[in-house]
Order: C-alpha cells, then structure tokens, then sequence
C-alpha cells in the first residue's frame, strides 16, 4: 500500500504526536509524583516534611473499614446503575432512530439532563427529594390519593444510595443514549432491511446487525461511563454529604475528604492507586469484547 | 430559529445592564477611628467566601482609599474554602494578603508558618490607629480563635454559636400547659436539661388531624429536629456530650469521646430523632431553619441568625412566637451546665508572605475593630456579633429588628456565649471533626450502636493522632487545654 | 421505504417516550420554575409548583448574571470548553485514526492514552497546580484549556476510534490507489463518515468541560471564573440563593442546546448513507 513501511510508521506517528505530547507533559508529573507519595507519609496539616514509608499506606487502606464501604458503596453505583443506564440509553437510542422529522425536538429534550452542570442539578434534586418540603413526595401523595407516601428519599440508609443512583441515571442515560444513536446512524439501512426482508424480523436484525455494529460504541461508552461513575463526586457531596451514616460515601468522596480536607496526602495516594489499579481491570475486561470486534487495519 | 433569536435577545439584554452600585448600609457614627497612614497606591488581595460577608470591603471602602491602598477580592464559595486556601499555601503561590477562614484551621495555618504573627503591628504607636482593640472581643473568640502558640495570628470579624429556640406561643398555651401537667407531673417549659427536651419533643409531637394549641393540624407537627446531615451533625452532638463534662481528651490526649457519659449524650440525640420529621437525616442548616420558621417545629438549636429570620414576618410563620434560651445542659453533680457549640465563625489573618504585610494589616484590622458594629448589624451580611461593644448596642439593631427584640436578640446571644464551647482547633482538627461526624452520623441512622459508634471515634482518633504525629499533637492539645482552662471550660 | 410498524408496537413507543420524557424533564422543568421563585418560595409546604404570575420576570436571572458575576462565568466557560472541545476532537481524531488504521504503538498505547483519564483527579490537582504555577498560567483559560483537554482527549481518541473502526477500510484503500495521500484519504473521506462520532465528541467534551469543577475552582482566582465556580458561591454557609442557582441552569443549558439544534443535523441519516455509495 505504501511505498514503504518507514514512510508509514511516521505518518502514523505523526498523527498521534499532539495527543501523545499533551497527555505526556501533563499526565507524567503527577502520575509519578503520586507513585513517590503512596509510599510516603505526607500530612500537610501538621508539616511539609515527607518522609518515606513503604508498603503503610496500602496495609492502612486493606484494614479501613470506610475504604471498603465506600468501595463497595461506589461498585453498585458502577455496575447498577451503568448497567441502567446501558439499558435505558440504547432502548431510546432505538426508539427516537425510528422517529422522522420530529426527533431533533425528542433528542434536545432527552439531552437536556446531561447539559446541567452537577453542581446546579444537586440543588435542585436536594429539593425534590425533600420529604417535607420537595415536590417528589407531594406530587405521589396527590396523585395517588393519599395512599402512597413517598419515602424520605436521602435521609434514610436503605433508600440514599438507589436515590443518589437514579439521580445518576437521570443525569447520564442521555449521554449513552445518543452515542447509541450515533452508533446506529453508521449502520447503512440497506443492511438491516435485507435483513428484515429475509425474514430475520425485528428483533432478529436487531440482534444479528445492529448489536454487534453498535458494540465498539456502547462499549466505548460503557468503558467511560464506569470511569466518570468511578468518580462520582459531586452528587454526594451536594445531597448527602455521604449519609446517613456511610450509605453514600463513595471513594470519590473519601479520597476528596483525604485529600482536601485532610491533606493526608500518602494516604491519597495509595488509595488513588488502588481505584487506578481497580478501574484497568475492569477496563481491561471491557477490551476483551472491544478486540473481538475491531475492524479492517490498512495494510 | 424563534428560540435562538429569544436567547440571544436575553443574552444582549442581560450585557446591556449597567454594573449594579454595590449597598452599603447607613453610617452609624458610633465609632471614633483613625486610619493607617497613606500607602500610597498599594494593591492588597483579599480572600473570602463569596457572597455577602465580603460585602464590608465595600462598605468602607473610603476609608480604603484614603490610605492608599486598593482592594482586589478573590471570591470562594463557602464549602471549598479550606482547599483553596490551603493549595495555594503548600503551593507558596503568594496569591492572598488577606485571608478570611474558619477558626478550627487556625492551628493548621499558623503552626504551618502561612501567617503573620500579628502581636508586634498591634502594639504598634499610635495605639488608636494600630491596636484592634482586643480586650473588647468576647473571651472564647480571643483566645481560643485567634491565638496560636501564645501569639496572635488573626482577628475574628464574626462570630458565631448555637442557641436553643422555641415556640414561646405554644409553651404559654394554657391548654398545652395543663395537658403537660397531666401527662409529665411537672409545668410546662422550655427544657433545662437534655432529658426535659426528650419529654416537651414527645409532647409536641402530633399527626395531622390532631390539635395543637386549639388548632387542628393540617400536616404533622413535630418536637424538634437535629442537624441530621453529615458535616455538622457532631455540632449537635457535642452540645450534649460536652454539658455531660465529656472532655475529648485527656491530658495525654487519650479519647474520652467513648465514656458512660459520652455515650449517654448521644443516646439522648438518637432518642430525640422519634420526634422529627422522617427525612430529619438530611437537615441541614436551611432544612433545619425553614421547618422551624414554617411552624413545623416546636424547638430547634441553631445557630444566632435564625432568630433574625425568624422575625420576619415576610419569610416566617411564627414571627413574634419565638422565644429564644440557653442550649440545654445535662444535669451533672447536681448543677445543669450547659455548653452552646461554636462552630464555624470567620477571621482574617495576615499572609506571611505577602508583600504588604502592614497595608494588609490595616485592611484586616479596619474590618475587624469596633467599626464591625455596622458589618454585624446589617441584614447585607450574614454576619454575627463578637464584641462587647456590639452586645451593648442594640440601637445599632433597632432597624433591622426594632428595639426591643434587638435588646431581647442581643441577650440571648450574650447567655449563648457565655456558655460557648470551641470547635476543634487543633492541627488536624478536620479530621478528628469527620471521624466523630461519621459515627454520629452511623449511630443517628441506626447502622451502629452509640456505644460502638463512640468506640470507633475513640480508634479513629487514636489513629489520626499517631498519623499526625502523637508528641506534637499531644503538645499541641495541651496548649489548647491552657486556653480552655483559661476561660473556666475545663477544670 | 421502512415498513410500518404494528401499531400495538407504535403505541408502546409511544408511552416509553412519554414516561422517558416525563422522568428527563421534570427536574428540568422544576429547575425553571424554580427559577422564577423567591427565597421564601422555596421551602414551604406543600410545596409551590408554580410560582404565581406577577413574579414571572427576570429578576433572578438579572441578579445571578450582573450582581453576582454569572456573565464573566458565562464568557469564561463559553471560551474554555469551545476551545477543549475544539482541541480534543482535533487531535483526538487525528489519534484516532492512527490508533484505528495503523495500530500505532499496539493496544498497550492506546490503553495509556484512556488510562491518564482514569487516574482521580484529587490525587493530581496539587501536582498538576505546581506545573501550571511553574508556567505561570493560574488563573488564566490556558490553565483550564489544557487540564480539561488531558481529560477529554482519551475519550476523543476512543470514541473516534471505534466509530473509524466501524468502517470498512477498503474505502480509504481506494481513495489511496487513486492517489490520495493518507491526509487525503482521511480528510476526505474518513472525517465526512464519522461525522455523527464527532459531533458527539465535540459535543461530550464541551459538556464535560462545561460541567467541570475542581479544576475550575482550584486553577483559577478572580481573572478567570467558570460559571461553575460563580454557581458554587451562590451557595454559601447560611445562605443557599436556590432561585439564582436554577436561574444559573437554565443559563448555561443554552449553550448546549443551541451546539445540539446547530449539530443536529450532522446526526441524521442520510449524510452517511451518501458518502458510503459514493
């Protein structure tokens, strides 16, 4: 294909090198520098002086009970509510690819979710979920007569955290959404109709055209997705604060106190380590499927 | 199309509106001053929480100028303080003259070295242009929020502590009082101690459809409600737990935070819950407040502005109803002793890198000295009194709140204060608060006991002091005990 | 043309888009209503749905906008996240074929690229706050610009790479035995398929960026204040100014809406369709 492969290696070089030096220049620093903190003590409080500690922070965060609950707190966010919103998005995606010329009004409003800012939508939801004085459980009460009361959404152990997810998946199911939909849009209708002429039938071009089609977007999608719930911060910390007791804390949220409030910054660290270490193998499985379905390389 | 031209008409109409004037309220001219000399044409940076607290930069802005110098403001928002402040410290940016931050990190910023001992530039001469007038601040401001080490390293500008208020209406009801009688055997009447509360929270608490003061209610109304919410919840916790002679530490800076008596204050929060609303656990302060001042609420602890709001008839249901008493107290050898927490309040120090320490001074100074009566007798800020000269001006008041509720106001804050109890001020204080708050917070929300909630504090602070360092921060806790001793909160 | 639809199977679209719609909108319309409140209106009970009609004005629109510093916030959020936007999906996408069609640097690269997203931004603010101190870019848009790009530029490049992934390569190949250079091949013919994979790149990484806060609040200090930051003061210890903060949303969904009515079309069927018979 091309006159040789030297000529080919920098083209493909040089397409890659803005990427490549940016993420280098700034992503370097701090990745190593917070390798050198996990293994030292560093309490900014008290003084500047580091000192080094070896494996102590790692053993601290193995024995810390809230590093486990928000962990744990932080999984069902992940795989709950990512998986809900995986559902969610590309069902509409599917839905509003069957609407005609109406559909941009849909897919403004359906987007409108993802455009708030969190820091905006977690005061109005801290309202609307409000018992006394929220709109949530005034309107189930008036519409159901009286008979349904709402639960006390935040402010209790059992309902916080689902609550804190379906706030999640108000804001994001959105964004799956139209990755989907753009997605589906580079499927040539020609394929799916053929298939459907065949007497594949609806579900059947369903799942044996636009499934495995769509798979390297939704999973691109999902991959973030996991990522930015990973991080699940300001929701919290607008809402709850990480209550009642620790039914909300997620490790966002635990490593900002860590971080930002404590200045512990060893312990940061390490425990910033282990979510790095925990979202690769969680990435890495994502990519299992992702190689399965990697298109043509130019040879 | 039709909504793109509407946006950009909002969007060039919104542009075309001249800068607003900023307000200032009308001179008091209660206050002789002088000012600092001309420095001419300095630039002094100061940092603040966004919003109406800075607004006393402007009010005096005048006086600003006349020295010379020029302000330039760096707004926060309130939650993010601390961070901000403390990144561009470790950074050494040399970004703040002034800071404006929350007394609990007066150990962590003055022991760090970020700021100027201030003890020589106040006793400098002349004494009416340098010396802020510190013997006129309320004794736990001066010595527990503003010195460190002995020396003094900022200036409050406001201050702040929790008080009990109530429904005077309903507790004056004949009805409710004979009913009372009836059930407990004793009069109705605000509570004195931590188990009184417990009983008038009972008491109070009524379905819909029930009467209360010979009215038929049309939604539930309950005893009280507590800060609920993590992030201060262990506020109201520690109004309890220190009336009930709980001492955080020892000496040696062992916890006390898990004895008999520790856990018996926070039984008694726990119990207090079964009388407020269901979605008490996520009150925070506006919850708290609008409950109260919504008439749902016949008691609440808050901090001193909600008497204010509580006034106004414009925000509130129960204005001219509400009494306003000392936090109650646990009943210890015989003696109530009472304890208000004082969490948060605001000072201002001086940078220590900053390369205009005196100007910066004068700045922080001027905001700070008695010429703060106009700062915290206006409703453009939310700012609270700590001087003695502001307690004994209620004509200062007046407009806001007329005479006599400003008399009555500015009483009760001086009960209040007198019983005040400091935040953590320790290095590292953050985090001991976050370790009491959590397992309060469990404990109030049933995932643990009070005694295995209090147990854990106690672990958890065991191991931040030795993180921390245990002979510093033992050391540290002494000196803070000296303070406290100093002012009678310890024996 | 499509087949119809069974209508028991339209009428089931029909009522999952309208209790989706309901589910979507309604904190979005609560947002608007609460924006023409007053402060008092905001906690009472029962609650006040809509509030009355005199009070239908721009009052708190004005007040967050020119007393409370949201028209900076605007400029300065309009300008940063347009330009990361700008900048992450331009090289993002030159990345992204290169990852897609040359296999640049194996799956080991391209997953370095996506992990520098992973890392918790806490742990790298006050490392990343020395460099940019060093540079003396604090409290400028370059500062934003630049950490938001680190963080929007994997998502470009993976995004991007798996929608060139999903064409097929023997159309570049043409073009290359024509003679096109592989610039041209990818300038004409690749970037005008994956059209819809950038307009929702563009458009993610102006909302991410839009919506980003820590760095907003760290990296900046009064020449430079995102909208975000300005919103978050609107919040301060005893005051929460609930109507402004709403009034502040329904502001900044604009610029987002307007990117999505503008790019809408570059989502549509059709477009695609056209260059693929070609």
């Amino acid at each position: 294909m091309f006159s040789s492969s030297v000529t080919r290696r920098r083209v493909a070089f040089a397409f890659v090198l803005p990427a490549f030096v940016l993420l280098l220049a700034i992503s370097i620093y701090p990745l190593l520098r917070t390798l050198g903190l996990a293994f030292s003590s560093l309490e900014l409080t008290v003084s500047p002086a580091e000192s080094f500690v070896g494996f102590d922070n790692f053993a601290k965060a193995f024995q810390d009970v809230r590093f486990w609950n928000a962990m744990g707190n932080t999984l069902v966010l992940v795989i709950v509510g990512v998986a809900i919103q995986l559902v969610l998005g590309v069902g509409l995606a599917l839905l509003l690819s069957e609407i005609g010329f109406t559909r941009v009004v849909w897919l403004t409003a359906l987007l409108l979710p993802v455009m708030i800012a969190p820091v905006v939508s977690g005061f109005q939801f801290r309202v609307i979920y409000n018992d006394t004085f929220g709109p949530l459980n005034y309107l189930i009460k008036t519409i159901s007569g009286g008979f349904v009361t709402g639960p006390p959404w935040l402010a209790d152990t059992r309902t916080a955290l689902l609550t804190i997810m379906m706030t999640d998946v108000w804001q994001w199911t959105p964004f799956m959404m139209l990755l989907a939909l753009a997605g589906l849009e580079s499927i040539p209708v020609e394929l799916t109709e053929a298939a459907e002429v065949d007497g594949a039938g609806y579900w059947g071009a369903f799942w044996r055209i636009k499934i495995p089609i769509l798979l390297p977007v939704i999973v691109i999608g999902l991959l973030i997705r996991v990522m930015d719930t990973f991080k699940t911060f300001d929701l919290v910390f607008l809402l709850t604060g990480g209550g009642p007791g620790s039914s909300t804390e997620t490790i966002a949220f635990y490593t900002y106190l860590n971080g930002f409030r404590f200045f512990s910054m060893g312990y940061t660290a390490a425990i910033a380590f282990i979510q790095l270490i925990v979202i690769i193998v969680i990435a890495r499985i994502f990519l299992v499927v992702q190689k399965r379905m990697r298109g043509g390389e130019i040879q | 199309m039709l909504k793109k031209v509407f946006f950009l008409a909002v969007a060039l109409a919104l542009l075309a509106l001249p800068a607003l004037a900023q307000d200032a309220p009308p001179r008091l001219n209660v206050v002789d001053y002088d000012l600092c000399g001309d420095f001419g044409g300095v630039t002094v940076t100061v940092v603040g929480d966004a919003g109406h607290n800075l607004a006393p930069y402007h009010f005096w802005a005048d006086d600003f100028a006349a020295m010379g110098i020029t302000i330039e403001i760096i707004e926060v928002p309130f939650a993010d303080v601390y961070q901000v402040l403390k990144t561009e410290f470790v950074a050494g940016s040399g970004a703040f003259d002034v800071v404006t931050f929350y007394p609990s990190y007066i150990g962590d910023f003055a022991g760090n070295g970020y700021l100027l001992p201030l003890d020589d530039l106040m006793a400098r001469e002349p004494a009416s242009v340098w010396d802020p007038n510190m013997d006129d601040v309320l004794a736990p401001f001066r010595e527990l929020y503003n010195k460190w080490g002995g020396q003094t390293y900022a200036l409050t500008i406001d201050g702040d502590v929790l008080v009990m208020m109530y429904r005077a209406d309903l507790f004056s009801n004949e009805d409710e009082k004979a009913a009372f009688m009836e059930q407990y055997g004793r009069e109705l009447r605000p509570p004195e101690t931590w188990s009184e509360w417990l009983e008038v929270a009972e008491f109070f608490t009524r379905d819909a459809g029930e009467t209360l003061a010979g009215e038929v209610l049309t939604q539930p109304f309950y005893g009280t409600a507590e800060f609920g919410r993590r992030g201060f919840s262990y506020a109201w916790y520690l109004n309890r737990a220190a009336s009930n002679g709980v001492m955080l530490f020892d000496e040696q800076m062992n916890p006390g935070i898990n004895s008999p008596e520790a856990v018996a204050a926070l039984q008694n929060m726990i119990d207090t819950l079964k009388f407020a609303p269901p979605d008490v656990l996520n009150f925070g302060y506006d919850e708290l407040r609008d409950a109260f001042i919504g008439g749902q609420l016949a008691m609440v602890v808050q901090w001193t502005d909600v008497p204010k709001k509580a006034a106004d008839p414009s925000i509130s249901r129960i204005a001219g109803k509400v009494g306003v008493g000392r936090v109650p107290g646990f009943e210890v050898g015989g003696e109530v002793a009472h304890r208000s927490m004082m969490p948060v309040g605001r000072v201002v120090g001086v940078a220590a890198d900053s390369d205009v320490p005196e100007a910066a001074y004068c700045v922080a100074k001027h905001i700070a000295y008695n010429t703060s009566l106009e700062n915290v007798s206006t409703s453009l800020t939310g700012l609270d009194p700590y001087r003695m000269l502001h307690l004994t001006h209620p004509e200062a008041f007046a407009p806001l709140m007329g005479q006599e509720n400003a008399e009555a106001y500015l009483a009760g804050l001086q009960v209040a204060l007198a019983d005040g109890y400091p935040d953590l001020f320790i290095p590292g204080a953050a985090q001991y608060q976050d370790a009491l708050d959590i397992q309060v917070n469990r404990a109030l929300a049933g995932e643990v006991s009070a005694q295995e909630a209090l147990d854990a504090v106690a672990a958890a602070w065991n191991e931040i002091t030795d993180r921390l360092g245990r002979d510093t921060q033992v050391a540290f806790w002494q000196q803070a005990l000296e303070s406290y001793r100093a002012l009678g909160l310890v024996k | 043309m499509r087949k119809k639809k069974p209508l028991y199977l339209r009428i089931i679209m029909g009522v999952i888009l309208m209790v989706a719609l309901i589910f979507f909108l309604f904190p979005v319309m609560w947002m608007f209503l609460t924006s023409f409140k007053t402060q008092d209106q905001i906690f009472s009970t029962p609650p006040i749905l809509i509030p009355p009609a005199e009070q239908w004005n721009l009052d708190n629109y004005v007040a967050v906008m020119r007393d409370n510093k949201g028209l900076q916030g605007v400029r300065d959020t309009t300008i940063v996240a347009f330009s990361t936007a700008l900048i992450s999906v331009s090289i993002g996408a030159l990345a992204a074929y290169s990852l897609a069609r040359f296999r640049f640097g194996g799956d080991e690269f391209s997953f370095w690229i996506i992990s520098t997203r992973m890392f918790p931004p806490v742990a790298s603010a006050i490392p990343l706050f020395l460099i940019f101190r060093q540079l003396e870019i604090l409290d400028t848009h370059w500062v934003l610009i630049i950490a938001n790009s680190v963080f929007n530029v994997p998502f470009a490049v993976w995004l991007l790479k798996g929608f060139i992934e999903d064409l097929p390569v023997e159309l570049e190949e043409a073009a290359l035995i024509e003679g096109a250079s592989i610039f041209g091949a990818f300038w004409r013919i690749t970037l005008p398929l994956i059209t819809p994979g950038l307009v929702t790149a563009f458009l993610f990484t102006f909302v991410f960026t839009w919506n980003e806060f820590m760095f907003a609040l760290l990296m900046t200090r009064r020449a430079v204040r995102p909208m975000t930051v300005v919103i978050s003061s609107l919040a301060g210890g005893h005051t929460i100014l609930w109507a402004q903060i709403a009034a502040a949303g329904v502001i900044t969904i604009i610029p987002g809406v307007l990117v999505v009515i503008f790019l809408q079309r570059y989502i549509v069927r059709g477009l695609t369709m056209g260059a693929l018979k070609n």
